[in-house]
């Protein structure tokens, strides 16, 4: 059984009107299969542990700049996307760097 | 339902909030990598056989850390009853039983070092700068200075104990390295807390910041210092010391404060 909130199976991100509107998104099917093990059983496979930096992500991946989690989604990420760390309780916002490369920044 | 169409990030705020601040996320989270785990360790991995040096290194720093787990434990329950919100009483409750059970998995393993009274020795060999540190915490705790306390407590401390123990499991035995790593996970939420928190705050007490600012400044030097001397106690070499106060540095920065 999952909590009634979370029914979100007509989730897009983009739809916050932020987002990058490009391309239909990647759906990605997640599976609790990382071994991260500190959120409750039903959140764990929204979370990886980082590898260092030769860990490369994938489009639907960030890292928490505040505790180092990958946080994963189940659509590709794009720059205004809104992601949650639960492992640290933070509200993050993806932005693209300089480098190009997609990063999530703090929203307190 | 299926499990399958979850998203947790489409979530609102304030319900993300109410959970991950609730005990029941906190047990749920705990229980899958503390379940058959006592004194946070696998119990059929066996004790490593450490020399002299080595174990003399670590019972120091263990004692240092000892040090901290307390100040955190003292400081937490204490700001318990000043805390503006349920949700940080909650999550504080959470916080001390964390602190608790971290004190507790450090003075064992002590014990398994050979320290037959860890608990009455503890400060006796731990790092000067931390027990100063510890008594400045405690008299924000004191003034009922819900600012400075999360500030000193689960900005600064939290921070510092994330990146000491995520540097010192690189290079420690097998049973310390699995006891710490244990500690990092709960230290996620806590430092996760005290940066948003903080973070939270300041963007509705934006004149709050220059006398944070005074306080950091003041706390820096023992932090620094006492982070100083652990990598120097474990051996960790002069040219990667400085990556470890990284993460401590990043955190303060996000929240607008110089260093």
């Amino acid at each position: 059984m999952t909590d009634p909130l979370l029914e979100t199976s007509e989730f897009d991100p983009a739809q916050n009107g932020e987002a990058e509107k490009e391309a239909p998104r990647r759906r990605y099917k997640l599976k609790d299969d990382t071994g991260f093990d500190e959120v409750p059983k039903k959140y764990r496979r929204f979370y990886r542990k980082w590898a260092g930096p030769n860990d490369e992500l994938a489009p639907n991946e960030v890292i928490c700049p505040v505790c180092k989690v990958v946080i994963r989604s189940a659509r590709d990420l794009r720059p205004g996307d809104r992601v949650y760390c639960m492992p640290c309780f933070s509200r993050l916002t993806v932005v693209r760097s300089e480098s190009g490369r997609l990063e999530a920044r703090v929203l307190y | 339902m299926s499990v399958e169409t979850v998203e947790i990030h489409a979530r609102d705020h304030d319900a993300f909030l109410k959970e991950v601040h609730s005990f029941e996320f906190w047990f749920q989270s705990v229980e899958g990598y503390l379940a058959s785990h006592p004194y946070g360790v696998d119990p059929s991995a066996p004790i490593p056989e450490l020399d002299e040096s080595e174990k003399e290194a670590l019972i120091a720093t263990l004692s240092t850390y000892c040090v901290g787990e307390v100040a955190a434990l003292d400081g937490a329950s204490g700001m318990i009853g000043f805390a503006p919100s349920r949700q940080a009483k909650i999550f504080l409750a959470t916080q001390v039983v964390d602190e608790a059970r971290h004190l507790e998995v450090m003075l064992h393993r002590l014990a398994e070092l050979g320290v037959t009274d860890a608990e009455g020795e503890f400060e006796a060999r731990a790092n000067r700068n931390l027990l100063a540190f510890r008594k400045k915490l405690g008299e924000f705790v004191e003034a009922k200075d819900w600012e400075a306390s999360v500030l000193a407590q689960n900005v600064i401390l939290e921070s510092m104990e994330f990146a000491a123990f995520h540097s010192h499991i690189q290079t420690a035995d097998p049973r310390t390295a699995e006891m710490l790593a244990g500690v990092l996970k709960d230290e996620r939420r806590h430092m996760g807390f005290g940066e948003n928190d903080l973070g939270r705050h300041l963007a509705q007490a934006p004149h709050s910041r220059s006398r944070l600012q005074e306080i950091k400044k003041e706390l820096d030097a023992l932090v620094l210092a006492t982070f100083e001397d652990s990598q120097k106690a474990l051996g960790v070499p002069a040219s990667e010391r400085t990556g470890v106060g990284r993460l401590y540095l990043d955190t303060v920065a996000r929240l607008g404060f110089e260093s």
